[in-house]
């Protein structure tokens, strides 16, 4: 019993897209360009050549933020989406119906079609694979190369992540929503 | 802050596109037929890593140079998942995209699976699948369309340099080098350095004694100009450096024609019109030497002609304002820029290893480690890092002299040509001019592709279709491959094991990848493939000798054929014989120790004091060695600054960096200059039908200046030709304020004409086809920002 969450120290993001690959081969994610669970989003920068702002072009990386509030959860019909024991958003495929009122629901754009399995698909945390196997970090977690990324138990006051948000400035995407993101990322 | 939080996939010159789904393992060709594997094959493309039993082993990452460490997730004799190994201190605990997506490149549905040899005709595609017997036989005596190696050298008198040898970067090259150069005996080899950073490790190496490494955990200022970290990754560089910028430490001005990622992650981008940085660093050093900002002792130590140096840049003016049309960067930014530098604790110009850009790029190298020792931050905490040298010693090859081989003549043009690896392009182009004082008639070819590594395709298919024989040992249909007579499958990198590499600097370790699964299909490892292919040539090429050599002739007299044949060292497979499993366990047992085989083996790295040493310090953070275990000063009084190189004068090169006004830039109306550069999911051309880093970068298109595609009308995906005086390809643009409005920027590495590759097949346009055969002076190094082009919406 967990309430996991993520740190996101985006600052160091260098938009490689390691994460990407490494989420998707650890989870067998379909392949496709459009089928991902986690992204980096990011812009052009502002302005013209030889003026660009730099700030304008900050890479930002995104996922499902595992809302303490999800309203996906809140639409879904046959309670295929559902929070797990360690308070993560989950999907029961076999529960899903592909209604996709939940991909509309979702402020975060977090959720995608499995062509395969012709079922909504997001990001688990690993749960089912890292996790599982007793692991304590994710594929995204473990791979990045500038460690942007910090998973962890908000519950347990000794765990990285706790310390990390009780240390530094942190916000939430859309906080106005009311979501309670679980993903919070560092400033 | 406004961020674009929409799964649509943030266009780096990359466009989300509906892509190709589902398993395609045709047997269409013979290419591509997944049949008769030895090992298993997964039926779908990405899986899922299972909570059942598993076995973790380390390997190296092969998908770039950099090696890093990681452990295989091996799932009932599949390789499910690659993780990264957190012992290796170069590598942090890290694999990039391409690293994560090797898995793909391994169970590649269109890799080599068998050995082929020529049927049809040259780069028709027509090729016979045959035992790995008769291809060896093959290369030795030829078939009734080519002819083989014994043929030739018996035709050419036994002067094995008539026979030539190429192969890329990895770690099984030193193998081919030693059978094919050392054991076979020609000095005609030609790889990777003379088309990618020659000059870079040459213009410091001749300068400071080494290229060095950099210390950014302690580093406060950085001039990163003309590389780009965070897209074309470098360890452990990339994961260091990204971690301090953005007002966290480190300072960062990023000197760039284009706005690249490293740019975004900066505190100040100037972009600096192309092949003009050396003028950029002699006017940083000239407001060093007028305003006296330099460390004087430490440059009075360790400087070589350094007085000389400071009356030569002032003398010649090389003001800021001299700098500012030049490099079209601004003269008050540059006095900025030197000022802070000087100010900085520890600042770095960051030497920043790739490939060549400009005709003075050995200069610029120059004058950049130059620069650096003005502010004395070298040799030191938070400076350049000499470090330590590696682990493991040398080893020796018993070679034989072959009387009748002739030295190899890539020389013209080139003021100091180097003996080992030569000038692909000098090299290539005298063969095709006929400057050769000896024919070339053969190209051994391992784990490289010149068609598209090399500039000018044109003159590289002109160079391998002239040739008797061509061999090919890779693991994908290349475009080289398809103009080979054999064809040798080689095993991936998560396939076998390779030779124990150590690396040195700040903290040294030894490396090792181990075979996370047996070879694939009929493949070979390469220490395999020396071997049965040094066991085939000794005998038949010893006759050859036998026959031409006098000196041979005479030792025969003296002391018999059997002892002539082993103390002169003929047996080609010698250095192979033993398997690489027991000479990996030799090498590591000698110099470290049992324990350390045994942690080697286990863990994939190993360095003396490891255990104590190593600490996981958070979930992302490791210690590899304590701060003061870190050998940060090395070179002490020995070090050396050469400000002035008086034995360069012999070959026409300036003894101290001056600028010469033949590099201005400028491009002719209605024209671009083609830039190259990388981004982070692709390697060249190895990467480019891989299935995953597909989906991140579909194609490469061309960035042109936004205002420039509209005026020409040119928008997003549309197609466009580019066209230089060499050849023309046809690419989709990408418009962007990220590139000035002359300048034009592609991936290489695309635009296969192999249709032995489904995906890479004429996916995108080969910029090796465009940019011009041009070199350097210093080693005849290609030049790769010197074109011009035309553009028209097709
Ligand atoms: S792996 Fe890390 S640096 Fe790379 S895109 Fe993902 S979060 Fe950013
Ligand atoms: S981000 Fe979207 S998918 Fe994830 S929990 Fe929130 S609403 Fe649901
Ligand atoms: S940088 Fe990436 S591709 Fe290169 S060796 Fe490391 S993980 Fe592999």
């Amino acid at each position: 019993m967990a309430r996991y969450g993520m740190a996101l120290d985006y600052k160091n993001c260098i938009n490689c897209k390691a994460c990407e690959v490494a989420c998707k081969e650890e989870n067998g994610v379909e392949l496709g360009a459009e089928k991902h669970r986690i992204w980096v989003g990011g812009n052009n920068p502002d302005g013209q050549w030889p003026l660009l702002d730099i700030a304008s072009a900050a890479f930002m990386p995104s996922q499902c933020q595992h809302c303490e509030d999800a309203p996906c959860q809140e639409v879904c019909p046959t309670n295929a989406t559902y929070y797990d024991e360690n308070h993560v958003v989950r999907v029961d495929s076999d529960k899903c119906i592909l209604c996709s009122y939940c991909m509309n629901a979702c402020p975060y754009d977090a959720r995608y079609v499995d062509d395969r399995t012709m079922t909504v698909d997001k990001c688990t945390f690993c749960s089912d694979t890292r996790l599982a196997r007793g692991e304590t970090t994710t594929a995204c977690q473990n791979t990045c190369p500038t460690k942007v990324r910090t998973f962890g138990d908000l519950d347990d006051p000794n765990s990285e992540i706790s310390e990390l948000l009780r240390t530094r400035d942190h916000f939430s995407l859309k906080a106005h929503l009311g979501t309670n993101p679980k993903l919070f990322y560092l400033t | 802050m406004q961020v674009e939080m929409s799964r649509r996939r943030f266009l780096q010159g990359g466009v989300a596109m509906s892509v190709v789904g589902g398993t395609t393992f045709s047997a269409t060709n013979l290419f591509a037929s997944h049949e008769e594997s030895h090992g298993s094959v997964p039926t779908t493309i990405t899986t899922k890593t299972s909570t059942g039993e598993a076995k973790e082993v380390p390997i190296l990452c092969g998908m770039c140079v950099n090696k890093c460490a990681a452990f295989a997730r091996v799932e009932d004799g599949v390789i499910t998942k690659l993780n990264p190994n957190p012992y290796f201190p170069k590598s942090r605990n890290m694999l990039c995209p391409r690293g994560n997506a090797g898995i793909q490149t391994t169970y590649d549905p269109d890799r080599l699976k068998y050995p082929m040899i020529r049927i049809g005709k040259r780069g028709d595609g027509k090729y016979k699948r045959v035992t790995w017997d008769e291809a060896y036989d093959a290369i030795v005596n030829g078939t009734d369309k080519f002819k083989g190696l014994k043929q030739i050298l018996d035709e050419e008198k036994d002067n094995r340099a008539t026979v030539g040898y190429a192969n890329g970067e990895g770690l099984s090259k030193e193998g081919f080098e030693v059978l094919i150069g050392q054991k076979m005996g020609t000095p005609n080899y030609v790889d990777e350095v003379s088309i990618c950073l020659e000059t870079a490790g040459g213009g410091f190496f001749s300068t400071i004694g080494t290229y060095p490494e950099i210390d950014f955990e302690h580093a406060d200022y950085q001039i990163i100009a003309g590389a780009n970290r965070a897209e074309a990754i470098i360890t452990p560089d990339t994961m260091d450096m990204f971690k301090y910028t953005k007002g966290r430490g480190l300072k960062t001005i990023c000197i760039d024609p284009r706005f690249t990622n490293t740019a975004a992650k900066s505190d100040k981008w100037l972009p600096i019109n192309p092949g003009t940085d050396l003028a950029f660093v002699l006017a940083l050093t000239w407001v060093v030497f007028k305003e006296n900002l330099q460390n004087e002792k430490f440059m009075e130590k360790h400087g070589v002609g350094y007085e000389e140096y400071k009356q030569h840049i002032l003398s010649h003016k090389y003001t800021p304002e001299w700098a500012e049309p030049i490099c079209g960067i601004k003269a008050k930014e540059i006095y900025t820029i030197a000022r802070e530098f000087m100010d900085a604790e520890s600042p770095i110009y960051y030497p920043g290893r790739r490939s060549v850009f400009s005709p003075n790029d050995y200069q610029l190298r120059r004058a950049m480690a130059i620069f650096q020792a003005l502010s004395g931050n070298m040799d030191k905490k938070g400076g350049y890092i000499f470090g330590n040298r590696g682990l493991l010693p040398a080893e020796y090859v018993k070679q034989p002299i072959y009387e009748n081989t002739k030295e190899r003549f890539d020389t013209e043009g080139i003021a100091f040509p180097t003996l080992k690896s030569g000038s692909w392009i000098v090299f290539r182009n005298m063969v095709l001019e006929g400057k050769n004082p000896y024919p070339v008639r053969a190209m051994l070819m391992r784990k490289h592709n010149p068609m598209m590594s090399v500039p000018n395709t044109t003159k590289t298919r002109a160079f391998l279709e002239k040739m008797d024989l061509n061999v090919v040992i890779d693991i994908l249909p290349t475009d080289t491959a398809m103009l080979a007579d054999v064809i040798l499958p080689e095993a991936s990198y998560l396939e076998r094991m390779s030779p124990v590499k150590s690396y040195g600097f700040l903290e040294p370790s030894v490396v090792m990848r181990k075979a996370a699964i047996e070879p694939l299909f009929e493949t070979k490892t390469p220490e395999v493939i020396f071997k049965e292919l040094g066991e085939k040539l000794s005998k038949p090429l010893f006759e050859v000798s036998k026959k031409h050599d006098v000196a041979l002739q005479e030792l025969i007299k003296e002391k018999g054929e059997k002892v002539a044949f082993e103390e002169g060292g003929y047996n080609l497979a010698e250095p192979f014989e033993k398997p690489i499993e027991e000479r990996n366990e030799e090498v590591i047992t000698e110099v470290f120790g049992k324990k350390a085989w045994e942690t080697i083996n286990e863990k994939g790295v190993y360095y003396p004091h490891m255990e104590e040493y190593h600490k996981q310090l958070s979930p992302n953070d490791f210690q590899y060695y304590p701060k003061n275990k870190r050998k940060y000063t090395s070179r002490g009084d020995s070090l050396k600054i050469v400000c002035k190189n008086d034995s360069l004068t012999s070959g026409g090169i300036d003894a101290m960096p001056t600028w010469d006004d033949a590099w201005k830039f400028s491009v002719p109306k209605g024209e671009f200059r083609l830039i190259t550069g990388r981004h982070a999911q692709f390697t060249q051309s190895g990467t480019q039908n891989n299935m995953m880093l597909r989906d991140l970068i579909p194609t490469n298109f061309v960035w042109i200046n936004q205002r420039e595609a509209d005026k020409m009308g040119i928008k997003f995906g549309e197609k466009v030709e580019i066209k230089s005086d060499i050849g023309a390809i046809v690419l989709k643009a990408y418009p962007t304020e990220k590139i000035a409005p002359n300048q034009i920027f592609l991936l290489h590495g695309f635009g296969s004409e192999s249709n032995g590759m489904e995906f890479a097949y004429g996916n995108g346009g080969n910029d090796a086809t465009i940019i011009k055969d041009d070199i350097e002076p210093m080693y005849g190094a290609s030049v790769m920002h010197s074109t011009n082009c035309k553009i028209r919406k097709v």
